[in-house]
């Protein structure tokens, strides 16, 4: 062997690896990141849906009443700010995570560039961290933004105006903006779960669609079960159940069991995640295309069977546990909370009401054609006992509610207008402001 | 001290075994070539090096620091790569060396201009990579290895994809950086490049090294190698071949002769030539003794010396 030099060179003085090697991979995450068409395009989603929501909203005079607080989104900004939250928690943000984490490692499988950058100064844990933190804080970075595009948007063209919380008390502008910042902040944890689901469908799968798409197909296997099943067990163990906990910061008395729970289940979604990747990816050998796979087809289809049989055996599981929605939760939530809205709405017509006063209203609700407990549809007759000059007992009058409740224990109640009126009232100023009773929303503690 | 020393690297996948029990050592301003055939085990032993495969046995020293946590402080002032290069399509050439650069922090954009400069890219450096050709992505793949300043240059297949221009300018640039002490180790199917700048070769095959040692001792070592000759009456070059004991000759289907000899016969055959006054118009090397050697040793039936001269050339040739 011949040897042309007798030592080795010196090294050289650039400052190679002078700076913590994470820190320089999660720079250079972010730079590849920002150049990529896909996130200026959801960071522009971000801006502009929340306004095209608003403006939209602004020309029309129907209302997304199925959404908690629909019904203020034409009198109160904060409303479309929630409205909007609703939605973004049941598929805005999966879809975001899962294409912010979906691709990022899936990314490096497509392009061949995991040689590339794991024959620099970074080792694959490095690499891991890095990326991990930058899809973080590009998560964290668009939930904020989009947050606050919607409170823009809201305040900018509807107003910051006071509005009904969901016990049916007035709650001040002021701490409507606490709140829904709160609400928005409380959304990051799920959020920052979706995405650990994402890298993790990422890094296993080594490709980018099952990556982005993954965590939109647990949201849905997360919608389902809210609908299916009675227990309140697997609710809170689903990565989207921490993205209800916000209602509970809505009512007179604030319930945070369901939040505390779930945000601690997001927690746990994280790490589990976290591990997993790290644990696959330091096994991984990184090699020729050629070599990566063994038979093409096993792995796809024992995945597609493993996660089969794992919704098939939460569905059968989710009755398992105390029923998250009960007659006793429900009638008592919405009797109280139809007692403050009558006296709201008298207020708004001009009538004095005394501080302390309360109507005699006896509710009862069941369920059409089923078991009086779970999510879905039921009725309440709200028996309303009305001091009357002749009559003697008090009669009473009776009214209808259709509610539909969901796995969370928030519930929409709608009546035909015979007795409560339209969903617009003329105040005693004169002025069109949204009937309290026309809708009601309401939440209840399920635990 | 070594700035690759490798013992006994073994590595399998499930019933194949990639590489077996290699044992490798480059020097400081060596130039080692690292010749075999398709699945021979060069891209899994280069890959092990850099740490992107884990050896089921072995170790691996790179610039005496033990790769046992591969990647980082292990591949510190180590450069190249393995296959063919690979960039982000959607950022530019320089973009690509800035966001490595950044990776081994330090963002430099006069070091980024000076790589692009050496391996002729400087102007097409703005340019997506996504519209790069092969021989560009091939040459931002050397600027990328030497923006690190490497005492150690992994390379696979470095020349592939350039055109000949391309070739030489790495060539130059391989023996510019052996001369300045840097050790290499080149991995390449194309023996004639190896052949211009290569000290020493390791050749493998089934992931065995079969052969390892200098450019002059696998010369000497080296069955025949094969020539087209044109001359004024081949009968008499024929008999004259038949004469010569080496030399084994033949028509080719061309036209001509095809011959097959060892180098150090091939002065005493033209001076036989001369002296029956037969001219000799063409003498073209067909096959070199390192491409015959690499056939010899890598061919499941090398058959070198019972091989017609001209199916010698054709075969040797196809083989590399």
């Amino acid at each position: 062997m011949s040897s042309a030099a007798p030592s080795i060179p010196a090294a050289a003085t650039r400052p190679i690896g002078g700076e913590d090697p994470i820190w320089n991979a999660f720079r250079a995450e972010l730079q590849k990141l920002g150049a990529q068409l896909t996130i200026r395009l959801l960071a522009l989603a971000c801006v502009a849906c929340p306004f095209a929501f608003a403006a939209v909203l602004k020309v029309q005079s129907g209302t997304p009443n199925d959404a908690l607080f629909g019904v203020y989104a034409h009198s109160s900004g904060y409303a479309l700010s929630l409205v909007l939250l609703t939605f973004a928690g049941n598929w805005g943000l999966p879809v975001i995570a899962g294409l912010i984490g979906g691709d990022l490692f899936a990314a490096e499988d497509r392009h061949g560039t995991w040689k590339t950058i794991l024959t620099r100064s970074c080792t694959r844990i490095d690499v891991f961290v890095a990326k991990l933190l930058a899809a973080a804080a590009l998560a964290v970075g668009l939930t904020l933004l989009l947050a606050l595009a919607s409170l823009l948007a809201g305040v900018l063209l509807i107003g910051a105006n006071s509005m009904v919380d969901l016990s049916g008390v007035t709650t001040s502008s002021g701490q409507m903006l606490l709140l829904t910042v709160l609400s928005w902040l409380l959304c990051l944890l799920p959020t920052l779960a979706y995405t650990s689901i994402a890298i993790l469908f990422s890094i296993a799968s080594r490709n980018g669609i099952v990556g982005v798409l993954g965590p939109l197909f647990v949201a849905l296997v997360t919608q389902l079960l809210f609908l299916i099943g009675n227990g309140v067990i697997v609710h809170l163990l689903l990565p989207g159940s921490a993205y209800l906990g916000w209602h509970g910061l809505f009512t007179a008395h604030r319930f945070l069991g369901p939040l505390v729970i779930s945000s601690l289940v997001s927690v746990a979604w994280i790490v589990g995640c976290v591990w997993a990747s790290l644990a696959i990816l330091r096994r991984r050998d990184f090699l020729a295309s050629a070599e990566r796979r063994g038979p093409g087809w096993r792995t796809p289809v024992k995945a597609v069977a493993a996660t089969a049989a794992l919704v098939a055996a939460l569905a059968l599981l989710s009755d398992v546990g105390p029923s998250a929605v009960t007659e006793h939760r429900l009638s008592a939530a919405i009797g109280e909370e139809f007692n403050r809205l009558t006296l709201r709405q008298q207020e708004l017509i001009g009538r004095q009401v005394p501080a302390g006063a309360k109507l005699d209203v006896l509710p009862t609700c069941n369920r059409r054609a089923a078991k009086a407990e779970g999510p879905g549809d039921w009725t309440c007759s709200l028996n309303v006992y009305l001091p009357q000059a002749h009559a003697v007992p008090f009669s009473a009058t009776s009214v209808e509610y259709d509610v539909s409740v969901d796995a969370g224990g928030c519930f929409k109640a709608s009546s035909p207008p015979s007795f409560i009126g339209g969903p617009t009232m003329v105040d005693a100023a004169g002025e069109t402001v949204t009937n309290p009773l026309y809708v009601v929303y309401g939440c209840f503690n399920t635990l | 001290m070594y700035a690759v020393r490798a013992g006994g690297l073994t590595k399998r996948f499930a019933t194949t075994t990639a590489v077996d029990g290699v044992d490798l050592a480059v020097a400081p301003g060596e130039v080692r070539g690292l010749l075999g055939p398709n699945g021979a085990g060069k891209t899994t032993l280069l890959r092990m090096l850099f740490g992107l495969v884990a050896p089921d046995a072995g170790s691996v020293e790179l610039l005496g620091r033990p790769a046992a946590d591969p990647g980082g402080e292990a591949l510190r002032d180590v450069g190249g790569f393995v296959e063919e290069p690979a960039f982000y399509p959607y950022l530019s050439g320089a973009a690509n060396l800035s966001l490595l650069a950044r990776l081994d922090g330090g963002p430099s954009a006069a070091a980024v201009t000076e790589a692009l400069t050496r391996v002729g890219l400087d102007g097409r450096g703005g340019d997506r990579v996504a519209g790069y050709s092969t021989g560009m992505k091939q040459r931002l793949g050397l600027a990328a290895a030497l923006l690190r300043s490497p005492r150690l240059l992994l390379l696979d297949e470095p020349t592939s994809g350039l055109d000949p221009g391309g070739t030489q300018a790495v060539t130059a640039l391989v023996r510019e950086l052996a001369a300045d002490g840097v050790a290499i180790l080149l991995s390449s199917h194309q023996i004639g490049e190896l052949e211009r700048v290569c000290d020493t070769y390791t050749v493998m095959r089934r992931g065995r090294v079969v052969w390892d040692g200098s450019a002059t001792e696998l010369i000497c070592a080296a069955p025949a190698s094969a020539y087209a000759l044109a001359t004024s009456d081949d009968e008499a070059a024929l008999r004259i071949a038949a004469e010569h004991p080496g030399v084994r000759a033949g028509r080719a289907r061309r036209g001509g002769l095809a011959l097959a000899l060892e180098a150090d016969r091939l002065d005493g055959f033209v001076l036989a030539l001369g002296d029956a006054r037969v001219a000799v118009r063409r003498l073209d090397l067909l096959a070199s003794p390192l491409e015959t050697m690499f056939f010899a040793l890598t061919a499941d039936d090398a058959a070198v010396d019972r091989l017609e001269p001209e199916e010698l050339a054709e075969t040797v040739l196809a083989a590399s």
